[in-house]
């Protein structure tokens, strides 16, 4: 095994984490340095295809991104109201557990769809896969936000590997920026003054 | 100037400065009106690509802008849609006056119109994925205003379209890839499979069609209605590009079959939940489901027959989704009005929205004399010709869909209030304007309807 393949089996690792400490943190600012830390593992996967001037937007997009979110103080916005409790952890938990066996599963056969390497395949569909859980159990706009972020990476972790466009770099960012705004905005919307 | 750059940059611009500009409302929607229409007129008048001389003066309007290294190019064939997409957009600011939108709905509508028309410029086409999503986001602002607290209907609706474009992404990989190894069969299934699913997110198909009867019913239904009417426009034209560009996809008869499949579920379910919802904001969700799922049965009669049927239901489909949210506004915003029950009485107290309202459902039910007719009449013969089953659906999920608008002009037809007019002018001008729009189309629909065919002009190889 080579060095950089041990580093992307690290960036596999520190996603997985990241991914799960979204999923079950119920504290923001936990929420947002999972985030940060995220993108580190996002901008390594995506350095392995592309060149790392490119790659360096992903990790500075997601940066800011989570800057944004964390800008407004989502301090009651990320608390579910059905699973904040332990049993609600459990439960997360374990349906992560059996998306990241789904994952283990998938990944050596999605190598004769999307030609990339295992960690890179791993480390995009565990995003995938917890980034859905996460759209899938909650109605709160920072979780959904969260989420949508999340998947968003594990697909550009993947779509790094067959495209390499600096205008898909740009749009994505762009995306990426807006979705945070968005979030942003969802959650001090209600509180704000009506404009009719 | 380029086209892109008239019809893509400066009303994205414009759209920044009306923004600033929000807290006067009549100058705002007069600018967007202005702009709109005037892009309309010059996307009527003017040819792309082609000089063109008034008397000393001549002028060019060039069809690209380069970006980032890929382009963006309007074409003359482009002209019928950009024509439609401003006069729809120019009408809908205008009664927003009216309808009391929020005051982000007009200079974020201009930007997320402007994306739209990016989206059928932008080349390689599949990059269009990326601006329709940029468009949604923009659009979330006026769906949840500020001030007011959102329901789930945005949040599904942000979701299910941030997730139909990575697949849409992932298709045009497979898709390029098939063009340079045509011969390898496993990727001819891979295409289908993310073509399949990102357009299942993106036009709402059966099962993820649920947050439209939610963001209908949650959100102000006039703004509900431009997003739903001009994003859904916009995909199923963009569809069009996957049929022009790659041979083999115009010859399958699984793609066909399952639009068929899928547009006979959505018909039929739309009409179904329609004939028992409660809520005249829901209902105007499912006319929507209802109306998509003859979208995609038009395409599935092939691309002989069905073509141009698909492209003539554009028009009475605008015109009646927009005449529909226009009532509903109006409607909702009755005095004592808080739901469907107070129906009882409607037409009574309010006439012309009531009616209004009623030619707008019916038009989209296809009742004879109304807009929504005279295609959908020839989009059932032609179904009738292929299969036998399939029109019997139809007739099931229209039948379920016209209970639904019975029992509610039942309900509005019923009680003992004293006759009275309550809406203003200017709304009984709009409801007007909208309820003859519906019924001239319907008695004249060879003078209007074939114009649509027009917006099949970019899409070479499928004429």
């Amino acid at each position: 095994m080579t060095l950089t393949e041990v580093v992307s089996y690290a960036a596999f690792a520190l996603l997985l984490v990241t991914s799960l400490a979204l999923l079950l943190s119920q504290n923001w600012r936990w929420s947002i340095i999972a985030l940060a830390v995220q993108y580190v593992g996002v901008f390594w996967l995506v350095m392995l295809s592309w060149p790392i001037g490119l790659s360096v937007v992903k990790l500075v997009t997601g940066w800011m991104a989570g800057a944004l979110i964390g800008s407004s103080q989502p301090a009651e916005e990320l608390k579910d109201a059905t699973f904040s409790n332990i049993q609600g952890m459990v439960f997360r938990l374990g349906v992560s557990l059996v998306g990241l066996i789904l994952v283990f599963t998938t990944a050596p056969k999605l190598v004769d769809w999307i030609p990339a390497g295992q960690p890179v395949l791993l480390g995009a569909l565990v995003l995938l896969v917890n980034g859905l859980l996460q759209l899938g159990m909650t109605t709160r706009p920072l979780r959904v936000i969260l989420g949508l972020l999340t998947v968003l990476s594990g697909f550009e972790i993947l779509y790094a590997v067959v495209e390499q466009s600096v205008l898909v770099a740009g749009l994505s960012s762009i995306i990426t920026l807006g979705l945070a705004l968005l979030g942003a905005y969802l959650m001090a919307a209600p509180e704000m003054e009506a404009e009719e | 100037m380029s086209a892109p750059l008239l019809f893509v940059l400066l009303p994205l611009v414009v759209a920044v400065g009306l923004y600033f500009a929000r807290a006067r409302r009549w100058l705002v929607v007069v600018l967007a009106g202005i702009v709109c229409f005037s892009l309309s007129a010059l996307a009527l008048l003017a040819p792309i690509d082609t000089l063109v001389q008034i008397g000393p003066i001549s002028f060019e309007i060039p069809s690209t802008l380069l970006i980032l290294g890929r382009r963006l190019v309007l074409e003359d064939g482009h002209r019928p849609f950009l024509a439609l997409i401003y006069t729809t957009a120019g009408f809908w600011f205008l009664g927003s006056m009216v309808a009391r939108a929020n005051r982000l709905f007009v200079p974020m509508g201009l930007a997320m119109v402007a994306l739209l028309v990016a989206v059928s410029a932008v080349e390689p086409f599949l990059y269009a994925a990326l601006l329709v999503e940029m468009a949604v986001l923009v659009s979330v602002p006026f769906l949840a205003p500020p001030g007011k607290p959102f329901g789930q209907g945005v949040l599904r609706y942000l979701i299910f379209q941030s997730l139909a474009m990575p697949f849409i992404l992932l298709a045009g990989w497979s898709l390029a890839s098939i063009e340079a190894n045509p011969s390898n069969q496993a990727l001819y299934g891979q295409a289908e499979v993310f073509l399949g699913l990102g357009f299942a997110f993106w036009l709402a198909v059966f099962p993820f069609y649920t947050w439209i009867p939610l963001l209908t019913e949650q959100s102000h239904p006039y703004t509900a209605g431009f997003v739903v009417t001009l994003l859904f426009s916009v995909i199923l034209l963009f569809s069009l590009n996957f049929l022009d560009t790659f041979a083999w996809l115009r010859s399958s008869t699984l793609l066909f079959q399952s639009l068929r499949l899928v547009g006979l579920i959505m018909v039929v379910t739309g009409g179904v939940w329609a004939a028992f919802q409660r809520n005249q904001a829901r209902l105007m969700g499912y006319a929507v489901i209802l109306e998509l799922g003859i979208s995609l049965l038009a395409l599935s009669l092939g691309i002989a027959e069905g073509l141009n049927l698909f492209a003539q239901l554009f028009l009475p489909r605008i015109i009646t989704l927009a005449t529909w949210a226009l009532a509903l506004a109006i409607l909702q915003r009755q005095p004592g009005f808080r739901g469907f029950s107070d129906l009882r009485g409607l037409l009574r107290r309010a006439p012309v929205v009531g009616i209004t309202w009623m030619l707008a459902y019916f038009s989209l039910g296809a009742l004879p004399l109304l807009a929504g007719f005279p295609v959908r009449m020839v989009v059932m013969e032609t179904l009738a010709s292929q299969s036998i089953g399939a029109p019997l659906w139809v007739m099931a999920g229209n039948m379920g869909y016209l209970i639904g608008g019975l029992r509610a002009l039942a309900l509005m037809a019923s009680g003992d209030d004293p006759w009275r007019i309550s809406e203003t002018r200017t709304q009984i001008a709009m409801l007007v304007i909208g309820a003859l729009a519906l019924i001239l189309v319907g008695l004249f629909p060879g003078v209007f309807v074939p114009g649509m065919n027009g917006l099949l002009e970019p899409f070479t190889r499928l004429r």
